[in-house]
């Protein structure tokens, strides 16, 4: 055998080795390609919240007047409050004096916080016990049916 | 010779006074003369009064020192027409109530102002002290309102505006020389001032925060009986009170002539609270009464560890969740639910008030299973991440090889026509 053959010999082999490397790498590539795409494609568990604006699950109408419910705001809990009028009202959750969350009293139309008894009107200022400053108050705005809660300013 | 000269210039101002001056109805005259003396300590309380909110409401001098206002001179100062001059302790206390106590007339003013200061005045030790032993030291109404400059309470300038109220009570108490004839410590205002209250007041300009008066009463000041102090802290921390009032302290305490609340959390120098206080360590407060073998000893113990058990676990959920969103995984909504461990913590550290294991596992036990979940779903959202970056280093490296690949086919390609 000469060394031309041999090194024909060789460049085959090297040939079909890179030809099934790149081959196999084309996949692999593909799938690396794809598998993401697909994960970013199907829908997570639980939906991502923007941080200044939420959509609310709750039709306005099926919220009663004189009531409230917690609801998830990026990650922080907010309250939404039908006062006896009709109107759709939205605070922070968030009790400002240790943090607990605090919940809607029908029995006497004010946000109160069971931990230290903290009570708030339904402007959010904060009216007896230990509580020292207002509620974050959050704009409601009824779109299509849909209830939206934005973050002011 | 000082009072020869002062007679003189009283006399020059009285036949010299000009007409009319600021804050006092236009019939007085007493402003006028006394701005024209010259001699601080007649025109200072005339300079002063002009911001004072009774010459707003258009009360004159004569309505406190009484006397005849419309006449210029010495002769206003009759005492036949009723002058008295500087009041005396006592006066003060009647001349203020001739308005103040009457509903009628206040109502012209401030129809919501109280009328009974007079008579919760006379419920106070300094009341009592003036009525009964003629004592002239005590404190008066213009002890607290400074007379002259008397504003409203709710102006942050009056003296008794709430976060002026502890040095206007401190001019008197904590003064040593002072208060010796009453044997009374005089250390509250500098212990008050290291209280959490104060600087919540200070610090966060919380308003509503408590300070003297609020615990012992404005002008039917005095201290809170043994068996009321519970009721007076309860005034705002009324779930901690409800619960002490149910449990076994509060008729162990009473039986032991000791005040609630006070005697683990002080009086004038409430420090911020800890879950250490329940600790039969240094910074524990049971160990005061308790032994360390006896139950009540072991109650607080097993307390601070189920307090513990449910901070150690929010503070881990926390951890594993916050890293989790700063590595750019979706967890707001077991961060959200994470909010109710918190909650249940809160609620715990005002459990432990009941001194009930049972009460205080109510709080808890929901917490935990909150933490546990949360706990979870940090791991499970730690472990995708890493399933991610582990993806992301096999692309990396399969992209790599391509290129490297996709080189030599080129190589491989141009080599050919020869």
């Amino acid at each position: 055998m000469t060394n031309e053959e041999t090194s024909i010999a060789v460049d085959n082999g090297r040939r079909k080795f890179l030809n099934w490397f790149l081959g196999t790498s084309a996949g692999a590539f593909l799938v690396s390609v794809t598998y993401p795409l697909s994960r970013y494609l199907i829908p997570p568990e639980v939906a991502e919240s923007t941080a200044g604006t939420v959509t609310l699950s709750i039709k306005p109408n099926d919220v009663k007047a004189n009531s409230g419910q917690i609801f998830r705001f990026g990650s922080q809990p907010a309250i939404l409050v039908k006062d006896a009028n009709g109107e759709l009202k939205a605070f922070s959750a968030v009790c400002t004096h240790l943090g607990c969350i605090v919940q809607y009293r029908s029995d006497i139309s004010q946000i109160w916080c069971a931990c230290h008894n903290g009570h708030f009107d339904l402007n959010g200022r904060n009216v007896e016990g230990p509580p020292p400053k207002p509620l974050e108050q959050y704009v409601v705005n009824v779109r299509a049916d849909q209830i939206v809660v934005n973050k002011r300013g | 010779m000082p009072r020869l000269i002062f007679g003189l210039l009283l006399i020059l101002g009285f036949w010299t006074y000009p007409r009319g001056a600021d804050g006092q109805p236009q019939s007085e005259t007493c402003a006028a003369c006394h701005l024209a003396m010259g001699v601080e300590k007649l025109t200072k309380p005339a300079e002063l009064y002009k911001a004072d909110i009774h010459a707003a409401k258009g009360f004159g001098c004569v309505a406190c020192h009484g006397g005849d206002g419309t006449i210029g001179g010495m002769e206003a100062m009759d005492r036949k027409k009723g002058y008295i001059g500087k009041p005396t302790p006592a006066q003060v206390v009647e001349v203020c109530g001739r308005c103040h106590s009457d509903a009628n007339f206040m109502r012209q003013y401030n129809p919501s102002l109280r009328v009974d200061q007079v008579a919760e005045y006379y419920t106070s030790v300094h009341g009592r002290r003036l009525r009964e032993q003629k004592d002239e030291k005590v404190a008066t109404c213009a002890s607290c309102h400074k007379p002259h400059s008397i504003r409203p309470a709710n102006d942050a300038r009056s003296t008794v505006y709430p976060t002026r109220v502890a040095d206007t009570c401190g001019a008197c108490h904590a003064n040593k020389e002072y208060m010796a004839p009453y044997k009374i410590p005089t250390d509250q205002l500098e212990k008050y001032k290291k209280s959490v209250h104060w600087q919540m007041m200070t610090t966060k300009g919380d308003l509503s925060a408590p300070t003297c008066n609020d615990c012992h009463g404005n002008h039917g000041a005095a201290p809170p009986g043994v068996s009321s102090v519970v009721n007076v802290c309860g005034q705002c921390h009324v779930v901690n009170a409800e619960l002490f009032n149910k449990s076994v302290h509060s008729k162990i305490f009473v039986q032991m002539g000791i005040p609630g609340c006070a005697t683990c959390h002080s009086n004038h120098e409430i420090r911020e609270t800890s879950d250490a206080m329940l600790s039969m360590g240094d910074k524990g407060v049971c160990a005061t009464c308790h032994t360390p073998t006896s139950t009540g000893a072991t109650l607080a113990v097993s307390m601070l560890a189920s307090i513990d058990r449910l901070k150690s676990g929010y503070e881990k959920a926390y951890m594993l969740l916050n890293n989790a969103e700063h590595s750019g995984m979706e967890v707001s909504q077991p961060l959200f639910e994470l909010n109710e461990a918190k909650t249940a913590l809160i609620k715990a550290r005002a459990a432990i008030h009941g001194f009930d294991k049972s009460i205080l596992d109510k709080e808890v036990e929901p917490g935990l299973k909150v933490v546990e979940k949360s706990q979870a779903r940090g791991v499970k959202a730690l472990e995708e991440l890493q399933f991610r970056r582990k993806g992301l280093a096999v692309s990396a490296v399969i992209i790599f090889a391509l290129v490297v690949g996709l080189i030599f086919k080129i190589r491989q390609m141009e080599r050919k026509p020869k």
